[in-house]
């Protein structure tokens, strides 16, 4: 159940790679970043007090304003995408690190009642304000003390809640993205994936729909942060490490399985991918000591799976090529007799 | 109208792989007229339509249409009066949509509002008047169609945004003889049903010989020849 629950959290930044990667054809690396702000910043959010959907919705949010970020200066600085993906992944690393206020997070179990005032003074009220401040100082420290149970939505009890709760997350998105990919605008996002350069002589902006997708992406991509991170009880700086390829991984994974099954505009098969690729992972952590793998051999598996899987349908095309260029020369011999 | 005075377009300027691709090219075409251009490779007839596309922007001169510079609009806003097609077949169709979608996507100009819009009777009628069936298929992706069909597909795309001015560089130059002289009639008849302005670059003179009004021979970036394509063509045939 566990694994169900956390491979569907993966299977929603999957959708996030997925729409970068595949429908607006962008190789987006802010992924790594992105996710890990979506956590951070949703566990910073928990501590402040605030409650926990409000941290979801800020963990999208800012996912949405990083890959903004990330094309606005592929678009109007014209910096390859895959350049600026890496200059805002570690734009992050230090921005995550600073709203984490050190390497790691944990979501508290209690938090002060007056959290919000708390957090105010946490995210620097001038010192003027806390001269005039300083005269209450005893009953406004006093009633910071007050503690109420932290709500966080996910109980970790494996009694069905989390999951009903992240699967309704996740059918939310789908099916808001299938409508929107259905709509105008999102034809045009599918056809900017699909001929870049054709937009203009309809009329239509590249650089809006760049940003769009890109927007898009790591939105979903910085919701799904923040809910590892309240799942998962913490947040820290390597949260968000190797995403782009795990993520990647559940696409293709979801591509295999799926095939040209392609429901939704094929939204569900990183999604099934992530659940996949996330079963696999903790069968090869729990048996595979018995074979010599570490935990940490898993984002070199990772990578070589995707590396094999794109080797094998490159392998696969040339050598169809191969037999067509078998069958020519036949044909010539045949035709010289 | 678009006009050209003194256009000069001079790539990688001040490099050591500097190149002029058009030399003090100066023109006038008026609305409605189909100018044909023709010429050896490298004449710079392509970088002719890209200033028109605002995609290279002029090194000296002036690109004007309707009295107002274009020297510097953006391509997108260009795009909006502006249509084409091109020699590649997949340039001019989205090959992951649909063959409605395409179609939905030629009927509006621009960033378009949230909302969901079904294929237009004209689009329809216009692809049965293609006489490919296409009409019958419009669930299909438009990249499992043919290259003559996906051209077939670019020019009614192109028909629909409803340019003023619509840029053809050997769009035909793909395709088998019988699906280029249907994609030519169809060229034809948008300019004479449709009133649209088209400059349509070409290497097969038949076709140069056979369609458009006017004949331009570009050589080494400059016009060497200009006129009635009547006249040209009879010109050469006495000569030859
Ligand atoms: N992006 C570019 N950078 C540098 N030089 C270029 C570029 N595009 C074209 N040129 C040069 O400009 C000249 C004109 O090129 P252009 O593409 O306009 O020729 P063309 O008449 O369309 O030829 P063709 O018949 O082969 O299509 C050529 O010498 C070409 O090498
Ligand atoms: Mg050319």
């Amino acid at each position: 159940m566990a694994i169900l629950e956390q491979g569907l959290i993966i299977g929603l930044m999957a959708l996030g790679v997925y729409i970068s990667f595949r429908i607006v054809d962008l190789p987006d690396l802010t992924t790594d970043g992105s996710f890990a702000l979506g956590a951070a910043v949703a566990v910073r959010a928990v501590v402040s007090g605030l409650p926990a959907w409000v941290a979801i919705a800020l963990a999208a949010g800012t996912g949405a304003l990083a890959g903004s970020i990330t094309g606005t200066i592929h678009r109007k600085l014209k910096i390859n995408v895959l350049l600026a993906g890496i200059l805002v992944m570690t734009m992050l690393y230090s921005v995550n690190l600073r709203v984490m206020g050190g390497p790691n997070l944990p979501v508290p179990r209690v938090v002060p009642e007056r959290a919000i005032q708390s957090f105010e003074e946490m995210s620097g009220s001038t010192g003027l304000e806390s001269l005039f401040e300083e005269i209450d100082i005893d009953t406004e420290k006093r009633e910071s003390r007050r503690t109420v149970v932290a709500k966080n939505i996910f109980n970790n009890d494996l009694d069905g809640s989390d999951l009903t709760l992240i699967i309704l997350v996740i059918s939310a998105v789908t099916v808001v993205l299938s409508i929107a990919l259905r709509s105008d605008p999102g034809m045009t996002l599918r056809a900017f994936g699909s001929n870049p350069s054709g937009v203009v002589s309809f009329g239509i902006s590249q650089n809006v729909l760049a940003i769009a997708g890109l927007t898009i992406a790591n939105c979903i991509i910085g919701l799904s942060g923040g809910l590892f991170a309240l799942y998962s009880g913490f947040s820290d700086a390597t949260i968000g490490q190797g995403m782009v390829v795990t993520g990647l991984a559940s696409v293709i994974m979801g591509e295999i399985l799926l095939g040209r099954v392609k429901l939704f505009y094929g939204l569900l098969s990183p999604i099934v991918g992530g659940v996949i690729y996330q079963t696999l992972l903790s069968l090869a952590m729990r048996y595979g000591y018995r074979i010599g793998f570490l935990a940490s051999d898993m984002k070199l598996l990772t990578a070589v799976f995707i590396i094999t899987v794109i080797g094998l349908r490159q392998l696969s095309s040339s050598g169809r090529k191969r037999k067509v260029k078998q069958e020519v020369k036949r044909l010539w011999s045949n035709s010289k007799i | 109208m678009v006009e050209f005075k003194d256009l000069t377009v001079v790539y990688n300027q001040g490099m050591e792989n500097e190149r002029v691709a058009l030399k003090n090219v100066s023109l006038t075409i008026p609305e409605g007229q189909f100018v044909t251009i023709v010429g050896p490779n490298g004449a710079g007839k392509s970088t002719l339509l890209k200033v028109i596309l605002g995609e290279v922007q002029p090194t000296s001169g002036l690109y004007i249409i309707d009295d107002k510079t274009m020297n510097c609009m953006k391509p997108h806003r260009l795009a909006e009066f502006i249509g084409r097609v091109y020699q590649d077949p997949n340039t001019g169709i989205f090959p992951a949509l649909t063959i409605a979608e395409n179609l939905i996507i030629a009927s509006k100009k621009g960033n378009r509002p949230f909302r969901f819009s079904s294929v237009k009777e004209e689009a329809i009628t216009l692809l049965r008047d293609l006489g490919l069936g296409l009409e019958d298929r419009i669930k299909t992706k438009a990249g499992e169609l043919s290259g003559g069909q996906k051209q077939s597909l670019a020019m009614v795309m192109a028909i629909l945004s409803k340019p003023r001015l619509l840029l053809l560089d050997e769009h035909t130059a793909s395709l088998d003889p019988d699906s280029a002289s249907r994609v030519m009639e169809l060229t034809a008849r948008i300019n004479r049903e449709y009133d649209i302005t088209i400059i349509m670059i070409t290497h097969n003179m038949e076709i140069a010989n056979s369609y458009g009004e006017r004949l331009m021979r570009l050589i080494e970036g400059e016009v060497v020849n200009d006129g009635i394509r009547e006249i040209l063509s009879r010109a050469t045939s006495v000569m030859c």
